[in-house]
């Protein structure tokens, strides 16, 4: 019985058999509805157990499966290999992280980043329970509701070149996440959230190439999201200067 | 190449490339889009060069309308044409990108934000022309 | 030595410093008073715009009407020229024209060098460099437009 076939071109790195990166090349059974993950899987059961890669949810919203297929940052779960069949599919760790082994990356630089921006309600008092919840319309939530859809999949810093050039930019998903706090109307953080965006490493090192937004699998639109910041604390110094006795926020 | 050592194992970090500019699409016109400034100060420049021109009296000033009129000089100033007519593309479709425009609770769509824009580009041209050359 | 060579001896000596954390702290680039910028962005966002409505027709005109034949013989004539640049309306109107694009250019011309020619040491040097540029042209040509 014929039955078709892909062949999956896999970037493999084992520092304790060899120094430098390859490739190992594998066929496994292709069928309409199977995604690169399946053919990682298929791999890693019943071909080369050694592969190693990050998975979980397999439907798109926990973000560990990122990783480069024909050279795009793409969720591995959710790429069809109808995609590229009957064309071999290249998969390769996510670009401008290190390597630690085959297809998986290190996090630190990103998981610090995010805890730099203070992702939480930070409140210059809380109120007492009895006081009842803090409400919100829905124009309110619509205000920030894109930006805290991220799932830190970390595609966005594969796409920019400018955290691929200079690692100490502090990259889209982490300006996008200090977006989303200083627009939530429970935040009174803004302030000093705009100190850790402010920075040259942060907002400004951005130079709008967009390709963050083109690659997201959550519609977060990055770009947007520091262009706006850069608006928003341009016009804050503007009128800092104008009406220095005004009170800000 | 260089190698970081980890805790427990060497990480492999690679080289960045320096012509990563030219390795996509859309990385090279991002870089298309990001030398159009370079000709926009050419004209800044040949602009103030212009007004030394009026300010040395009538002899430099029709001098350098002659020189204007060179074919070399025109082709240069075609090419800054096109490249300032692709910063204004560029700049009309990021400007729609960051401004979300709202009409009460609707938001206008990105192609209505840059056909606005568009348009006031042709109307602040025409009264430009009108200024330069008539008034 | 080659620029490939010289750029090469840039970055490998960046990641030297960065591993033995010389120069100034994160703590103390953060604290500087002067945080420059947003000046810098509003200039360079506000010659975008001047640069992207305005230009193109002036561009049109004195690069490619004039030698075609297509403007009318007193358009740019001396006399009219001159009555026209010694209105305050158009001295400030040219002034913007020719001083906002140039911040335009100068801060995009500084992120190319980070970015894409890779320099990342030199940074305050080649910022001074570029916005030191626009200044001086900015300088230059309102002392032109005050003279005629």
């Amino acid at each position: 019985m014929s039955e078709e076939t892909i062949a999956m071109k896999v970037a493999r790195y084992r520092p304790e058999h060899a120094a430098e990166p390859y490739v190992d090349e594998y066929r496994v059974p292709y069928r309409e509805d199977m995604v690169v993950l399946d053919a990682l899987n298929q791999i890693k059961d019943e071909i080369d157990g050694s592969l190693a890669y990050r998975w979980s949810c397999r439907m798109g919203v926990c973000g560990s499966c990122g990783m480069m297929v024909n050279g795009k940052p793409r969720l591995t779960c959710s790429t069809f290999l109808r995609e590229f069949y009957p064309k071999p599919v290249v998969v390769e760790p996510l670009r401008h992280f290190p390597v630690i082994r085959d297809l998986v990356v290190d996090m630190t630089d990103f998981m610090e980043k995010l805890k730099e921006v203070k992702p939480w309600i930070i409140r210059k008092g809380e109120k007492p329970v009895e006081e009842g919840e803090y409400l919100q319309t829905p124009e309110e939530v619509d205000a920030y509701k894109q930006f805290s859809m991220c799932i830190n999949c970390m595609l966005c810093y594969s796409a920019c070149p400018v955290y691929g050039r200079d690692p100490e930019f502090l990259g889209p998903a982490v300006i996008a996440l200090g977006r989303r706090y200083n627009l939530d109307s429970r935040d009174q953080g803004q302030a000093e959230r705009r100190e850790v965006l402010g920075v040259d490493w942060g907002i400004w090192d951005c130079t709008f190439v967009g390709e963050c937004t083109v690659v997201c699998p959550k519609d977060v639109d990055p770009s947007a999201a520091i262009q706006r910041e850069k608006v928003a604390t341009t016009t804050e110094a503007m009128l800092s200067v104008m009406l220095p006795f005004k009170g800000r926020t | 190449m260089s190698k970081r050592e980890g805790a427990r194992y060497p990480a492999y970090v690679p080289e960045y490339p320096r012509s990563w500019w030219l390795q996509t699409g859309p990385y090279r016109r991002f870089a298309a889009r990001e030398i159009t400034s370079m000709f926009v100060a050419a004209f800044s420049g040949l602009l103030l060069l212009f007004l030394f021109a009026v300010s040395r009296g009538r002899e430099a000033y029709e001098g350098f309308l002659r020189w204007l009129k060179l074919p070399a000089v025109v082709a240069v100033f075609a090419v800054i044409l096109v490249a300032v007519l692709y910063h204004m593309a560029t700049w009309f479709r990021l400007t729609a990108h960051i401004q979300v425009v709202r009409l009460g609770r609707k938001v206008v769509p990105k192609s209505v934000v840059i056909a606005g824009l568009f348009g006031t580009w042709v109307l602040a041209s025409v009264i430009v022309a009108y200024f330069h050359i008539w008034f | 030595m080659s620029l490939g060579d010289i750029l090469d001896e840039s970055d490998a000596r960046e990641v030297k410093r960065r591993a033995r954390g010389a120069g100034p702290s994160r703590e103390d680039r953060l604290r500087r008073l002067l945080r420059p910028e947003p000046v810098f962005w509003g200039l360079f966002s506000a010659g975008g715009f001047v640069a992207a409505f305005l230009v193109p027709i002036h561009v049109a005109i004195l690069g490619i009407a004039l030698a075609a034949g297509w403007l009318p013989s007193r358009a740019l004539s001396y006399e009219r020229v001159q009555h026209l640049v010694h209105l305050p309306l158009v001295k400030l109107y040219l002034w913007g024209l020719i001083a906002l694009p140039l911040y335009h250019w100068a801060h995009r011309f500084r992120f190319a060098i980070y970015h894409q020619f890779g320099i990342l040491r030199w940074k305050r040097f080649i910022a001074v460099a570029c916005y030191g540029t626009s200044i001086a042209g900015t300088a230059i040509s309102a002392w032109v437009l005050l003279r005629i």
